[in-house]
């Protein structure tokens, strides 16, 4: 059985649990590590087979957890999310599709093309763009399809991730919709393509293009962002511009984004069709190992909770409370309540939400427990959010490995 | 040498944002992985092919797949991602994969059980 290595973790206190789990990028921003020796070859193993992984500093990054290197896809390693609400810009996840990632961007040259079924065609720079009126600022969870997708029985081909494929930041720029209404949109528009600097190796494969349906784009919370908690975005994560789509899958978050066309049909360029589908039906699920009759596109985040303050194998005191907390999220009707069990389901109490930051942020949310007996107990959280939607007990599967969201587990052990 | 030494430059960056802040170039480390050297006649092809265009370490992260698998995964990169791979290069590097490190192997890279005897649907 493949384990984090922080699962032997002595405690549960958090500074010696950095040290522990040897992510000692961790603590050096902490300020608590040793120099790193730079070059060292650190590894993690996620929790399921093949789940070795070599721990990278990319430019602008805290060492990462490599899954690819051309083109970059970087994890966050899980103890991030228990350092604070907002995941900080060097250790955001990393996800590109194609392997002529941008380098080298000027910022004065830089132009963002509005074109297509538009009455007025655009080209705008970053201070054109920053002058359009007024910037809106949105916390938001980014986090990608395949998120977890490692976590899956049976075992799905893809990208094989633990749950480090998310993040959540504060994004600063325009509304998308401040840029379409200076174009004018045609009577006529149904679909806004949005393609970035990233480019194919080859040109045989199929660009990177990704499109929202008009009514989308038009609504006031999708924004052209230009930085992310109160700085530029880094140059991995889409500097010097990027689509942010609250509530949707990081799909749709079209990195380095230099080009928009309005179209007055629907777009079905490869990535829209047939990649980054999920089944066409009301669980958007099929029994394991079978294939859906009908696939629509991924759009919005299902319902999610983490207990981030302890990891599997863990120890905590018998017969004490242990302050447990956590972070709950959804695609943006906000977070009603989350449950916590320590029975593995069994009896469930309410934890206590912390602040909100708004509906499409990380809520955190945390819970007393006082366990009476020694010996192992099931810890569990789920979430209800505002139109009652929650967190299934048994998760549910799609061919490509998308949306899991059912109710984790982190086994303790009390002494 | 040289290869560490750009790594070391861009660990030199990473650890020094501020050098950064005006602008908008940066150097990505330098790649590692490598396909596990095999005796079978896919490991050349697939070793002058598949990195055209991807880092190896999609590879070998998948869990332990089927022969179907890495054929649907060879046909993919040929016909929708237009990888110049020639036809008569698909079955041998198929073949590679799948024995070097899917469902074929004889032993797995962990050196743990082997792949024959790993229950996997992965192959979808």
């Amino acid at each position: 059985m493949t384990q984090f290595p922080t699962r032997d973790s002595p405690t549960i206190d958090r500074r010696k649990f950095l040290r522990a789990t040897g992510l000692l990028a961790t603590g050096a921003a902490l300020g608590t590590g040793l120099p790193r020796a730079w070059g060292a070859d650190e590894r993690v193993t996620l929790p399921f087979e093949n789940g070795e992984r070599k721990l990278v500093a990319y430019p602008q990054k805290r060492p990462l957890i490599l899954l690819t290197a051309r083109p970059p896809q970087l994890e966050t390693p899980f103890s991030v999310f228990n350092e604070s609400v907002l995941t900080p810009n060097d250790a955001f996840f990393v996800r590109y599709h194609l392997s002529d990632v941008p380098t080298t961007i000027d910022p004065a040259t830089f132009r963002l093309k509005v074109r297509g079924a538009v009455g007025t065609a655009l080209e705008l720079s970053l201070t054109d763009l920053k002058q359009l009126g007024a910037t809106t600022e949105i916390v938001a969870v980014n986090q990608c399809s395949g998120n977890s997708r490692g976590h899956f029985t049976p075992r799905v081909n893809g990208g094989q991730l633990s749950h480090g494929a998310m993040g959540n930041a504060r994004w600063t720029g325009v509304p998308l919709r401040t840029v379409l209404q200076k174009a004018g949109l045609n009577r006529g528009a149904r679909q806004v393509t949005f393609n970035g600097l990233d480019r194919p190796p080859i040109d045989a494969t199929p660009d990177y293009v990704k499109a929202l349906h008009v009514d989308h784009a038009l609504e006031e919370d999708v924004m052209l962002a230009w930085a992310m908690n109160g700085e530029d975005l880094p140059m991995l994560n889409g500097y010097p511009l990027r689509l942010v789509v609250p509530g949707y899958y990081g799909t749709y978050w079209v990195k380095q984004v230099n080009d928009i066309e309005v179209l007055e049909h629907e777009f079905n360029g490869f990535w829209m069709a047939p990649a980054y589908r999920v089944p066409d039906n009301p669980t958007k699920s099929v029994p394991p190992g079978t294939t859906p009759a009908k696939t629509t596109p991924i759009m919005r985040f299902t319902i999610r909770s983490f207990i981030t303050s302890l990891v599997a194998g863990a120890t905590v005191p018998v017969g004490r409370e242990t302050r447990v907390r956590g972070i709950a999220f959804d695609s943006g009707h906000g977070i009603r309540e989350v449950i916590f069990s320590a029975d593995g389901g069994r009896r469930w109490q309410a934890a206590e939400l912390g602040r909100d930051e708004g509906r499409y942020s990380f809520r955190e949310w945390h819970i007393g427990f006082k366990p009476a007996q020694r010996g192992s107990h099931t810890l569990m959280a789920r979430a209800l959010n505002r139109i009652g939607e929650t967190q299934p007990l048994e998760p549910l599967w799609n061919p490509a490995g998308y949306l899991r969201n059912v109710v984790e587990t982190v086994a303790v052990e009390a002494v | 040498m040289k290869n560490r030494f750009r790594f070391f430059l861009a660990c030199a960056v990473a650890t020094a944002p501020s050098a950064l802040v005006s602008g908008a170039s940066i150097t990505l480390p330098t790649e590692t992985a490598r396909l596990i050297a095999s005796p079978l006649p896919g490991y050349p092809l697939a070793t002058g092919l598949c990195v055209t265009c991807h880092s190896v370490d999609y590879i070998a992260s998948q869990p332990t797949s089927s022969r179907a698998y890495w054929q649907a995964a060879t046909l993919k990169m040929q016909k929708t991602f237009g990888a110049p791979i020639p036809d008569t290069a698909v079955a041998p590097i198929v073949d590679y994969l799948v024995k070097t490190y899917g469902a074929e192997r004889a032993v797995s890279p962990a050196g743990g059980a082997t792949g024959a005897t790993t229950k996997s649907a992965a192959g979808k």
